[in-house]
């Protein structure tokens, strides 16, 4: 598989969506029969995985957004978005 | 929210050009006219408001009715994620465009095998050059792809070059099916059960190619319950998180429930999918854990997998509101053993071909 580099530029896999749920308003991802309740951090990631953000940028993003560090930020980033890419719902 | 329908699979209707023989549509089909188009986007916009988030778009072959650009449309304005459930018969250039306009969110398309001679031969028509050009076209057109393949017996033994067949076609995610013994297949179960050795080997391919196409194409595989000591969690529980509605506006907890002779389901022309989903006596009949006899009452596993599947109880052992037969605790397991076990050095048999309503 594919490793992350601070240039890799994470966007939604075809046919996955990010949506709020009718119901209860949580941020959910969409996929063919099947969707993920996502928590605040991975929603914020990916909120931002638009394609016009590389890795660097995304990080860079989240940590004046959360006033967090960098490094450890990134860390968190490229493990949570290599979790979604073995489910195949995000690609770079 | 306990009991929240996720999922609704839409049955448009029974009409297939394909025959395959492990459909598990019902061999009796309902009376009734099928639904009409309006009569569909009142139960889609009725499924947004339950809560459903997704809706298969099935059969039969979806692309038999006519006015299914309009029906995706209906499902994808509802808020609905849409996935067509296609054989790929009909599915040519101007149907994409149609159903791109109408917001089709993902193409699942079907094949019986990766070599053309078996692939037709099981489908009991000369489609796999169809399949391969609509997968294509899929591609083409910027459609997500989802490859379906049902394994038995006489295919399952091509996984490798299965695998190799979805993987060449781009395909996001690959689903190896293996049979689930209900309608048409349940009467051909003889013919379509794989041998426990066939079994053992296709898992150690799907390890392997799972590996290699980490990150590339998902695979998604589960062992059949013939060969499991457990029984499989069925749709979650019933009435839990699905409902399917049939060509004939009949709904059910799950595509088979018509096994379940005992049943009545109520219909969509003369209530409204809310109540029906809540209230009804069919939907409320095995829910929770309180329907249950033992030994799943009393079992740690009783939320885990529901009791398992109602109607295999139904077609095994002759009654829904006992143990599904594949749990290894159920008083009928010896049943079910004793016919895998005759499957083992069983030479091929013909199948009885799915026939259309």
């Amino acid at each position: 598989m594919n490793v992350m580099t601070d240039e890799s530029r994470p966007v939604l896999t075809r046919g996955v969506r990010l949506r709020a749920d009718p119901l209860t308003g949580e941020p959910l991802l969409l996929y063919p029969e099947g969707f993920l309740p996502l928590d605040a951090a991975a929603h914020g990631i990916l909120l931002r995985c638009s394609g016009d953000l590389t890795l660097a940028g995304i990080v860079l993003a989240l940590s004046e957004e959360y006033e967090a560090e960098p490094d450890v930020l990134r860390a968190d980033v490229v493990e949570c978005l290599t979790h979604l890419r073995q489910e195949m719902l995000v690609v770079w | 929210m306990k009991y929240r329908p996720y999922l609704l699979l839409a049955e448009l209707t029974y009409r297939c050009p394909l025959h395959c023989p492990y459909c598990s549509n019902p061999t009796r089909y309902p009376d009734g006219r099928e639904l009409t188009t309006a009569e569909w986007q009142r139960v889609f916009r009725e499924a947004a408001e339950l809560g459903v988030l997704h809706a298969g778009l099935s059969g039969g072959e979806p692309l038999q009715r006519a006015d299914l650009p309009e029906l995706v449309a209906a499902a994808h304005e509802a808020g609905l994620y849409t996935n067509l459930i296609t054989s790929a018969a009909g599915l040519n250039q101007t149907r994409f465009g149609q159903l791109k306009s109408a917001g089709l969110d993902n193409i699942q398309i079907s094949f019986q095998s990766d070599e053309e001679l078996a692939a037709n031969r099981i489908a009991g028509a000369a489609m796999h050059r169809v399949k391969l050009t609509a997968a294509r076209l899929a591609r083409a057109e910027g459609f997500p792809l989802t490859v379906n393949v049902v394994l038995h017996r006489d295919n399952i033994d091509r996984l490798a070059e299965i695998i190799v067949l979805a993987e060449e076609l781009e395909a996001e995610r690959l689903e190896l099916a293996n049979v689930q013994y209900y309608g048409w297949a349940f009467r051909n179960r003889a013919a379509l059960l794989p041998t426990r050795g066939q079994i053992a080997a296709a898992a150690v391919i799907v390890a392997q190619q799972t590996k290699r196409l980490l990150g590339q194409m998902r695979i998604l595989f589960v062992t059949p319950d013939y060969y499991s000591d457990r029984p499989k969690p069925c749709m979650d529980g019933w009435g839990s998180r699905y409902l399917t509605v049939n060509p004939a506006g009949e709904v059910l907890p799950c595509p088979t429930a018509k096994e379940i002779k005992e049943l009545r389901f109520d219909n969509v022309r003369e209530h409204g999918l809310g109540w029906i989903w809540h209230e009804s006596a069919a939907f409320n009949r095995f829910r929770g854990t309180e329907w249950m006899p033992l030994p799943c009452r009393e079992c740690e596993f009783r939320e885990v997998d529901f009791g398992g599947c109602r109607c295999q109880a139904a077609l095994l052992a002759g009654d829904a509101s006992v143990t599904d037969p594949a749990c290894s605790l159920s008083p009928y397991r010896d049943r079910l053993t004793a016919f895998v076990e005759s499957a083992q050095n069983r030479q091929t048999l013909d199948f009885e071909f799915r026939q259309n309503p």
